[in-house]
């Protein structure tokens, strides 16, 4: 079964690929959930598609970016994504929740229009909503293992503020943590993240690698650490189950490693049925 | 009857776009003020596996054939809106954690439809982004029913709507179901959706029933102008959508989204001005004064 994926290079890296997203997607997402953001993923991973479709755009009409990969652009967009939420925010102070959706669904609009423009509804784009198994290139995946140790670095930098953060506000605000930049951070985190998985998940999933595995996780955990543990663990699974199906399936890799997460968090649900959280 | 039939294509998708237009933004603003307008996003985004369900069950089993996958699509979403009520009450202390959840399921199992079914992509992309030419004459009765029944709905239980959105527990106090009136809600979104998403596209749908209201919050004085401006709003961002997607042969919801949106950032900037004018005026009078 999984022989296969030793057998050629293009599937190796995407299994390794898979396999550091399954451990970044689920730790970032544990904060994430904590920080109740987790719609904030999902307008992240979706303005990530505006800016693929724009970079597609321009590789139209300049030979750079068309050799660029159009997740770089993807990332850039997402990281003033959350700034512009952030600013939406202040703007509807009452309605603050509504800055989500009106990034979320503007910036699908918007991705819409670029992807028209450069004529790109085509098979390239269903690999990039859904996920691909053989999208991973030999730089692709170098650059992959960089971030990935970039990100993890980062985290375990600030993994005690960003722990304070995430469960008393107000008394992080208060012994001085400099929140605004430590949520610039966090989101630039989740911004990498979203591009990093988005090749093998697809844009529209990667949100849900982040949840998915925690909500499971939630259900078993007695300790934030034991979080991360369980969270990494059914994301790993759910990688590697969902790779592998795919693969000798033929099926898009994002829609079986989702599934399979859905099934982990239906029996986790089941199984722990008499816990209250 | 008669008169649907003669319709050409277009005038069909407009006509489409007119009633969507007005029913989109009614529904938001009860969504707005209930603080819930998220919900709309996973919704939809289930519908899309529902009508990738419809598809594949249409196209493998012969039996199955006549079904229309609009109608799975409502199914789907109707199921939804039940379950993110459930998983609310799973994740009591993480609320928030239910509508990701569905949204996020709802998209990874259409993802496998998808793959599964033989259709061309480009079918799929008319139901993820719309198209105003493939709206037939079942469908826009279909839109005519769903919108009638929404109306209808929305003016029986206008009043109950009202209060519960703004004050659950005096809703609650003066006999009112809370648990019943959740239901007939997520009904309604359920049906608005369905109804979009043939000419909004169902990842697009969210952007109708936000935008318009959210421009609207920017001049709006109640509850009432919300919900009128908003159906204005609205209905511009269709017909300018409609007409320049028309005119520069791009995909109709991402423009009509666009024009939503342009129109969103000209209500902001307007009301910016007008706060710095007032601010200016203040400060003027304040000088006016220390002379």
């Amino acid at each position: 079964m999984i022989e296969v994926f030793f057998q050629y290079d293009f599937l190796r890296y995407s299994l390794y690929t898979g396999l550091m997203i399954g451990f970044l997607a689920p730790v970032v997402g544990v904060f994430i959930v904590v920080r109740r953001l987790s719609m904030m993923a999902d307008a992240l991973s979706h303005i990530t598609l505006t800016g693929i479709a724009f970079s597609l755009l321009l590789g139209r009409y300049y030979p750079f970016f068309a050799g660029l990969n159009p997740v770089y652009m993807g990332m850039v967009f997402s990281i003033s994504g959350a700034l512009l939420i952030e600013k939406l925010r202040h703007m509807y102070q009452y309605y603050k929740e509504l800055a989500i959706p009106i990034i979320l669904s503007g910036a699908i609009g918007v991705g819409v229009l670029f992807i028209s423009l450069a004529d790109g509804f085509n098979n390239d784009l269903f690999n990039y909503l859904f996920g691909s198994v053989v999208a991973i290139s030999e730089t692709d995946f170098h650059v992959v293992i960089v971030l990935t140790f970039l990100v993890s670095l980062v985290l375990l930098l600030f993994y005690k503020e960003l722990f304070f953060l995430s469960f008393d506000e107000e008394q992080a605000v208060i012994s001085g943590l400099p929140k605004r930049s430590l949520h610039f951070i966090f989101m630039i985190l989740v911004a990498l993240v979203i591009g990093i998985s988005m090749q093998i998940v697809g844009i529209l999933l990667v949100s849900a690698l982040m949840t998915l595995p925690v909500a499971s996780a939630m259900r078993w955990a007695r300790g934030f650490k034991q979080m991360f543990l369980y969270a990494v663990l059914f994301g790993e699974v759910s990688v590697i189950t969902g790779l592998i199906s795919a693969f000798h399936l033929d099926l898009a890799p994002g829609g079986t490693i989702v599934m399979t997460n859905i099934a982990l968090l239906i029996g986790s649900i089941a199984l722990t049925r008499k816990r209250s959280l | 009857m008669e008169l649907l039939q003669q319709l050409t294509f277009l005038e069909r998708g407009v006509l489409a776009g007119l009633i969507i237009g007005f029913i989109c933004p009614v529904v938001g603003a009860f969504l707005l003020v209930r603080r819930m307008t998220i919900i709309s996003e996973g919704l939809s985004h289930i519908t899309l596996s529902g009508i990738a369900a419809g598809v594949l069950m249409s196209q493998t089993t012969a039996l199955l054939a006549f079904i229309n996958p609009l109608y799975t699509g409502l199914i789907f979403s109707l199921v939804g809106s039940l379950l993110v009520e459930k998983l609310r009450q799973i994740y009591k202390h993480f609320q928030e954690l239910a509508i990701p959840i569905i949204l996020s399921s709802g998209i990874g199992l259409s993802a496998l439809l998808i793959s599964m079914s033989t259709s061309s992509y480009s079918e799929w992309y008319n139901y993820m982004f719309g198209s105003i030419v493939t709206v037939n004459l079942n469908d826009l009765l279909f839109i005519f029913m769903t919108g009638i029944i929404a109306m209808l709905l929305l003016a029986a239980f206008y009043k109950e709507l009202l209060s519960i959105s703004f004050d659950q527990e005096f809703a609650f106090t003066s006999g009112i179901s809370v648990k019943k009136m959740n239901f007939l809600f997520s009904v309604l979104i359920a049906l608005v959706i369905s109804m979009s998403m043939k000419v909004v596209g169902i990842l697009l749908v969210g952007a109708m029933v936000t935008l318009p209201v959210a421009a609207s919050m920017q001049f709006a004085k109640s509850f009432r102008q919300v919900v009128f401006l908003g159906i204005l709003f609205g209905e511009a961002a269709m017909i300018g959508g409609i007409f320049f997607s028309y005119f520069f042969n791009i995909a109709t919801g991402g423009m009509i989204v666009v024009t939503g949106l342009l129109l969103l950032i000209i209500a902001l900037l307007i009301n910016k001005i007008k706060k710095i004018m007032n601010s200016y005026r203040l400060i003027s009078s304040r000088k006016e004064i220390v002379k």
